[in-house]
């Protein structure tokens, strides 16, 4: 690796920085910490048609209806 | 399951990450995902007490780390064959006939057998298996009891799954050290395969560094979904990975590609190490793994080029009879390149100073040395035994700050083949008590015939679990586990790495469904050192674990994750938790056990021509988790039958086709499956599937609900040319097999007589 000693130090405080925005962003409590969240999610949000983790399995997942799994689970249905 | 069936694109164009609304009716919990082993932060919604949905998170940190697997959670642990109430066996072993007793009465029981076997062989005739990967709520309890009690004998899937790796990386610099994908410019995939449905945050991950314009390489015999979005895809022999990087290793030292400055201030053994990889002129590398020799190399000037570099931890190198210096490359490329503890790079991150590490619950110090030294295995095979990881107690506690560092619990193992073999009555001594907890044995670790003589020859088996696995049908008690829905969970990483994730307590557990932790304070208690375990509910331990904090578990479930501050470049301070201090390209432990100091490679044994094609096993399938989920419909439908894999050209020849059933046979064994045409096959390799049975099918003895039929463990060896030296572990990436068409009685019926012990039908 070829980075002087002044580039990696920069990049040490830019990693720093990004794990201090997380922690606030999951806090998501105080005006800080939400707008950590808001940059975070500008930061990582990906064009819709490149965004590699969109799946309609997912996407379009309902859940499941709580009575309806009750029944499933006395073995009523499939 | 989910998905409605029409599936709009533009729904997905325009879908956006948002917070989502609280629906009327419906709770949320923040979870972390226990359907794998990578422990995904997700959100389970809940109505009238149970879970009915779980989504992806809505902290964007964790956004769209979901799969199928967690989704279908909630009506897979819904299965109406769930095991709700503790049984106890009373026909012969295997037989399918119990009863079902209460908690009390079972523990009692346990206890009182338990103690009579301990009496009668010693502490050391009690082995366990499992991990907290497969439980959740051990978090290094039973490691604990054993340590108390004077057993060694802890076995575990990680012994080849990660475990293994952890415990190798300490020979090199001391620690396990975990990839900076967010600022990474190169990533190096040996034969892993993370997709969208399988270790998806890895994928996630990956997809989101390519994207920011990181290098791919990837190594894999196959055309695999990863190599295909590769930069360069080198498709090597199977089981040579070894191999390639000692020509990489070639490249980068003839090239004076590494980082000199590192090399000298940190290293020691670089001169011994040339004169090694001088012996692998890339030729002979080519030879060996079936690769252009201008493509290895220029595959090593981008690994040691780009800026900083992940070589991620794969599971390929952990099941080869060159695991330990294949794994030991893998460091001392990181190493000498200066990837090591640098943003981009891999990260030796310690332990979270604020809560209490799974590694000091187990208290290994109580355990004597006496004791430590009858681990199975640390005669032959020391790598991650106790023998093999005692010597980092003083650097260990110079550098983080504590003797024992059990990371990913892979570094103080018992060997499974010794353990196995002793079960059996074939070891250095009898073991006859066998314990096992969200495990599968019978099918997690090779050579199924061995494992199953050994089941068979113990006076007390005892399984945790939440279905009737083939494992458990061979018990004289079944336990009914709970899930990760029903139970709160604080998330360590296992020590890999120091952030710390929290999950809450969704729902009832049902029937008598209890937790590892609530498994164990009743061994504790059965065993007369209630003091062990003296916490009264998970939720006082977790209590106990954060109090660091200066919060409570309550109000640290609140907040999702607590990170420990970053710090880079740290063996500045402290050296490196080796006994140099030193990154050690030769090991100084290795050679102090007798082995080799520096990587080698040993080649396959002669070709048997009655086995003229490799197999490679170990692979998961997306609506899988290892041996696990069969039991799911959704998950079934989209695999109703073990696959194996082959090309057109290798099929033909071998007279088999497209949807046919063939046996899969070596000398160890035969597995039946049916058979897919792959063109991303090479010629001459199998992919057989990992861990198969059909719970629907007929259980107990001879049966197996189908795990004699198609569980791969019967093809894996662990004789001495199947071992990695060091580990001892089994080489599963290239056993030599055959192909041939099932003539009798296919397929294989799966509508057997009702068995005995399903419930609730």
């Amino acid at each position: 690796m070829s980075l002087t000693d002044k580039e990696i130090r920069k990049q040490e405080r830019s990693a720093r920085l990004m794990i201090w925005m997380a922690a606030r962003s999951s806090r998501n409590k105080t005006f800080i910490d939400r707008m950590c969240r808001k940059l975070i999610v500008r930061a990582t949000t990906v064009d819709p048609e490149k965004d590699f983790m969109r799946d309609p399995l997912i996407d379009n997942d309902e859940g499941f209806d709580p009575d309806e799994l009750d029944r499933y689970q006395r073995g009523e249905t499939a | 399951m989910p998905a409605a069936a029409p599936f709009n694109p533009e729904d997905i164009a325009n879908a956006k990450y948002t917070e989502r609304p609280v629906k009327e009716g419906v709770t949320t919990k923040k979870l972390i995902c226990a359907a794998c082993d990578i422990a995904c932060t997700v959100v389970g919604e809940v109505q009238k007490g149970r879970v009915t949905k779980v989504r992806s998170s809505d902290n964007p940190i964790f956004r769209d780390n979901i799969c199928m697997k967690g989704i279908i959670a909630p009506k897979g642990l819904a299965n109406p064959t769930r095991i709700l109430h503790p049984m106890k066996r009373v026909g012969e072993r295997g037989s399918g006939e119990w009863e079902q007793v209460t908690w009390e009465e079972a523990m009692s029981d346990i206890g009182s057998r338990l103690k009579k076997v301990i009496a009668d062989h010693g502490p050391e005739a009690w082995a366990v298996s499992t991990s907290q990967w497969n439980t959740s709520t051990d978090h290094g309890l039973g490691r604990r009891i054993m340590n108390h009690v004077g057993s060694p004998n802890w076995i575990s899937g990680v012994a080849l799954c990660a475990g293994n790796t952890a415990a190798v990386n300490r020979f090199t610099y001391g620690w396990f050290p975990f990839g900076d994908f967010a600022n990474t410019k190169c990533i190096v995939l040996m034969g892993h395969n993370p997709r969208r449905h399988s270790w998806t945050p890895l994928y996630n991950s990956i997809r989101g560094a390519q994207a920011k314009g990181a290098k791919l390489i990837v190594m894999d015999p196959r055309r695999s979904s990863s190599a295909e979005r590769a930069d360069i895809w080198l498709p090597l022999k199977v089981g040579s990975d070894a191999a390639m990087m000692f020509g990489w290793l070639k490249v980068i030292i003839d090239e004076e590609l590494y980082d000199k400055e590192f090399v000298k201030t940190w290293t020691i053994g670089f001169e011994d190490l040339k004169k090694r990889v001088d012996e692998f002129p890339l030729e002979r590398v080519a030879k060996l793994t079936g690769c252009d020799p201008e493509m290895i190399a220029e595959a090593a000037r981008v690994y040691a080029t780009s800026g900083p570099a992940v070589i991620p931890w794969t599971p390929i190198t952990d099941m080869q009879r060159n695991s330990t210096s294949g794994i030991r490359l893998q460091t001392i490329l990181r190493a000498i390149c200066g990837n090591l503890d640098v943003p981009g790079g891999e990260l030796l991150q310690g332990f979270n100073p604020d809560i209490i590490n799974e590694s000091e619950i187990e208290m290994h110090h109580v355990l004597s040395d006496e004791q430590k030294m009858k681990q199975l295995g640390s005669k032959d095979h020391p790598a991650f035994t106790y023998r093999g990881q005692l010597p980092f107690r003083e650097p260990t506690k110079r550098v983080y700050g504590q003797e024992y560092a059990n990371l990913v619990m892979g570094c103080h193992m018992a060997t499974p083949s010794e353990t196995f073999k002793a079960m059996a009555g074939e070891g250095e001594y009898p073991v006859k008590a066998f314990f096992f907890l969200g495990n599968n044995p019978l099918l997690s670790y090779a050579n199924m015939p061995l494992i199953q003589k050994a089941m068979m020859n113990q006076d007390l088996i005892v399984a945790h679990e939440q279905f009737m696995t083939p494992s458990a049908q061979l018990a004289d008690y079944v336990l009914p586990a709970d899930s990760w829905l029903e139970r709160p969970w604080l998330h360590d990483m296992f020590g890999w790495m120091s952030t710390v994730r929290f999950s809450e307590k969704a729902m009832d557990p049902p029937g008598e469904c209890r937790s590892t932790f609530e498994f164990w304070k009743g061994i504790a208690g059965a065993l007369d050192m209630p003091d062990v375990v003296p916490w009264d509910t998970l939720e006082d331990f977790y209590d106990y674990r954060v109090a660091r904090t200066g919060m409570t578990w309550e109000e640290i479930v609140q907040t999702e994750v607590h990170f420990k501050k970053p710090a880079f470049r740290t063996y500045e301070k402290n050296g490196f938790a080796t006994p140099s201090g030193k990154v050690e390209l030769t090991s100084s432990i290795l050679e102090d056990l007798g082995f080799d100091p520096l990587p080698y490679f040993r080649e396959d044994p002669p070709k048997d021509p009655d086995y003229p094609l490799m197999m490679f096993t170990g692979v998961r399938e997306d609506g899988f988790f290892q041996t696990g989920h069969r039991h799911i419909p959704e998950m079934r439908a989209r695999h109703p039958e073990p696959e194996i894999y082959l090309n057109a050209k290798t099929a033909a020849v071998r007279g088999v086709k497209e949807g046919e059933w063939v046996t899969v046979e070596n000398q160890l064994g035969s597995i039946k499956a049916k058979l897919a045409i792959k063109d991303a096959m090479p010629d001459d390799l199998v992919r057989v599937p990992h861990g198969w049975w059909k719970p629907e099918m007929q259980q107990g003895v001879g049966h197996l609900s189908g795990a004699l039929d198609y569980g791969d463990s019967q093809l894996c060896r662990d004789d001495a040319d199947f071992l990695d030296r060091e580990q001892g572990i089994p080489h599963i990436k290239g056993i030599p097999c055959r192909v041939v068409p099932l003539v009798a009685d296919a397929p294989v019926k799966a509508e057997a007589k009702r068995p005995v012990m399903e419930p609730a039908e």
